[in-house]
């Protein structure tokens, strides 16, 4: 057991001081959560904070952004929340005569209802149309905080996925791996030759021949390994 | 959800891959993922050893107790092997009961190492007939991405061999090594799109078919075989396994073996 | 109770390994130990070892544990079989039963749980080498992986436990020092506003006694989440 600085009462560090908050800069820099961001005069809170009598606080390991008024944390990792309108890729994971259920990847799963599915089937005929087990590319038509967030299939390019693989990457890392106004997105398919879809929870479908996908395959694990050595907080 | 969704769309990839000879990790048919392999790893049992293959990672301890030994057997002391794969290792691993799977994977390990008699359970007696030394292998899984059979053997393997009877502690003498005369090591095949590969990861595990679990000792002796879920092999099939089984068994068994101290 | 004629701490306050009486057991962390796992952290502190693991928020399972208005958290403390000197049979134990229930109690009360309705998050708590103070560093430890699993926190959780040895009062007790002496009192604390989310006390202590322990544990909680907050920054701790 290596050594280290044993805390001792007489070399506590007097910057911290459980009985009240601290002043801080507004500066970029790395927070951890309950970390006091200041006053919350003049500010509004974004994603990662949260405003507790007055003062505005972190709620996740990450790096501060100031936006104009708003302050939020970006952080190093988060669950994917669906949005209406966010382009995923599910799996069905079970059916009842008129609904599919469908694991997204979020806190809970989605439900397709028959209405919205890419066709219609006999009443109990659902597993004919898609199968457990079946991936999706879908989207999310609406989230309400009562019952489950609701996928559609009707719309442009949505269907059933035949073929190719499906990677899953950490959400956050979808912004690095689609580039500025798609550049990177763009570049990868050209030189992979294949297609590459990317849902908004963190899974790709990665459609080409057999070299190309594994060309796409291997530039995501170099991304994923990029981002961990390079981001404060990532451990291989 | 405990028994995990297989995606029909990773099987078809899988065959697709099987089929050009490459797998999703880039690795050959026999290649065995990145492994690491520590031992005395941890403070409060008598023998330890830590595993990583890939993504996966196990502990083994080794604690000693001591039994009346069986009426049958006076003069002997025994072994024990429990694997536990907790909610800890995995999504998919739910609290509860353990699954017919951990049972299997639990004892398959077990029978490969009890089956190679490199724990002779006569050397282990205190007093014949009154008390005797039980030795109890506890696996405990931390990570599990594939292969947990693999990791847990060659823990346990390596742990053991490493062990020392606190005799002391029992004030029946000084502390002395655990006599472990062999090394076997276990290799396990699962057929991924059609094929066999060596060391499956969790996604050709959750995409794949049948396994093939082989156990051999020192001088290629077979200590123990077992087959795992649905399919059918070859006998070409199979010859071909031991063939690698046989390489791979000295190349773990080397690893093992230059971990050891006074052993 | 008591054993009043162990010698832990000599006449110079020098306890049997080499602490002072306000001294914390060495400290590491380190984040990312269970790949497959979506935040976890491993804590050695003195010789205890630990590791959480999260896993979540998902769907919650069975249907009636799930909650309309907020996630559930899912809270397992476990000792390995070869944590401890005597090996523990693996199963069904009540300590680890209650200590599971007291630890979500105290993770309930920072976790934004409200964020994630009809959900669940796990919490995973494997003690793999125990030396005194397990609960405690389970705690810690799990606040510090919920972090790294991105799930939001209004604080972060530090819990430690100071006790009485040979009537003098001391921090962060060590195994022989919990066996033999005369009082435990583990707290967990918020070290942004110095509330308690965690408290346990059993033993004898006078009124000054115990606010003198109270203090211990308020002041290394203070040290030790500077090293949670350096660990939750590069990965681990020291470097």
């Amino acid at each position: 057991m290596k050594g280290v600085l044993v805390a001792r009462l007489d070399n506590m560090t007097e910057k911290k001081n459980a009985a009240g908050p601290q002043d801080s800069q507004r500066v970029p820099r790395l927070v951890s959560p309950g970390e006091d961001l200041g006053d919350l005069e003049g500010y509004e809170v974004g994603h990662g904070v949260i405003a507790i009598d007055g003062r505005i606080r972190a709620t996740k390991n990450g790096q501060t952004n100031v936006n104009g008024t708003t302050i939020s944390v970006e952080p190093r990792r988060t669950a994917y929340m669906p949005r209406p309108g966010d382009l995923v890729i599910g799996f069905v994971e079970g059916c009842t005569n008129n609904i599919w259920f469908v694991d997204i990847g979020a806190p809970f799963n989605a439900i397709l209802p028959m209405s919205l599915g890419p066709a219609k089937a006999d009443f109990g005929g659902t597993r004919s149309v898609i199968d457990i087990g079946e991936a999706i590319l879908c989207r999310v038509q609406e989230v309400e905080e009562t019952h489950s967030s609701v996928v559609t299939m009707k719309g442009m390019g949505l269907r059933k996925i035949r073929s190719g693989a499906i990677e899953v990457i950490d959400p956050h890392l979808l912004g690095r791996l689609i580039g500025k106004q798609g550049q990177a997105l763009r570049q990868l398919k050209e030189e992979s030759e294949c297609r590459v879809i990317a849902g908004e929870n963190g899974r790709l479908w990665i459609d080409g021949d057999f070299e190309g996908t594994l060309e796409v395959r291997t530039r995501l694990r170099s991304m994923t390994a990029e981002a961990k050595a390079a981001t404060p907080g990532g451990v291989a | 959800m405990s028994i995990p969704l297989v995606p029909q769309l990773l099987r078809s990839h899988l065959k697709e891959l099987a089929d050009n000879d490459q797998r999703l990790d880039g690795r050959n048919q026999y290649q065995g993922r990145d492994l690491e392999l520590e031992v005395n790893v941890l403070a409060n049992a008598e023998g330890s050893a830590r595993v990583r293959m890939g993504d996966t990672i196990v502990f083994a301890g080794v604690k000693f107790q001591t039994m009346t030994p069986y009426p049958d057997r006076p003069n002997e002391g025994g072994l024990m092997c429990m694997a536990e794969v907790r909610p800890v290792a995995g999504r998919q691993h739910e609290a509860g009961p353990p699954s017919a799977a951990s049972i299997e994977l639990s004892r398959v390990v077990d029978r490969g190492i009890r089956e190679s008699g490199c724990i002779d359970t006569a050397g282990l007696c205190i007093i014949p007939g009154e008390k005797a030394w039980q030795v109890i292998l506890d696996l405990f899984a931390v990570s599990d991405d594939g292969n947990l059979f693999d990791a847990f053997a060659l823990a346990g393997i390596a742990a053991l061999r490493n062990a020392v009877i606190p005799q002391e502690k029992f004030e029946i003498g000084e502390d002395t090594p655990l006599v472990v005369s062999k090394t076997p090591i276990m290799c396990s095949y699962q057929r991924v799109g059609g094929r066999f590969v060596f060391d499956a990861s969790g996604r050709e595990e959750l995409g794949g078919d049948e396994r093939i679990h082989i156990t051999l000792g020192d001088d290629n002796h077979v200590h123990s075989l077992q087959k795992g879920l649905k399919g059918a092999f070859t006998a070409t099939e199979f010859t071909e396994l031991m063939a690698e089984a046989r390489k791979k068994g000295d190349e773990l068994r080397k690893m093992v073996h230059a971990l050891e101290g006074g052993n | 109770m008591g054993y009043g004629d162990v010698q832990m701490i000599d006449a110079n306050g020098i306890r049997n390994d080499g602490r002072k009486a306000g001294d914390v057991r060495p400290i590491s962390i380190e984040l990312g130990v269970v790949p497959v796992a979506d935040g976890s952290c491993r804590m050695r502190w003195g010789n205890n070892d630990v590791i959480a693991a999260i896993y979540g928020p998902m769907e919650a399972h069975p249907r009636k544990i799930q909650r309309q208005d907020r996630a559930v958290l899912d809270v397992r403390y476990n000792m390995a079989p070869f944590s401890t000197s005597d090996r523990i049979r693996p199963g069904f134990n009540r300590r680890s039963r209650e200590i599971s229930k007291v630890t979500a109690e105290a993770l309930e009360s920072v976790v934004m749980l409200e964020l994630y309705p009809r959900s669940k998050i796990r919490v995973e708590i494997e003690i793999i080498c125990a030396e005194a103070g397990t609960r405690c560093v389970g705690l810690t430890a799990a606040s510090i992986a919920l972090a790294d699993a991105g799930i939001p926190m209004t604080d972060l959780i530090v819990s430690v436990a100071s006790g009485k040895i040979n009537d003098v009062v001391v921090c962060d007790l060590n195994k022989s020092e919990d066996n033999y002496g005369e009082a435990d009192l583990p707290m967990g604390i918020l070290p942004n506003t110095g509330e308690l989310v965690f408290l346990q006390m059993d033993g004898d202590l006078s009124p000054d006694e115990f606010q003198e322990a109270w203090d211990y544990n308020m002041n290394a909680a203070m040290v030790i989440h500077e090293y949670c907050v350096e660990a939750l920054k590069t990965g681990r701790y020291p470097q």
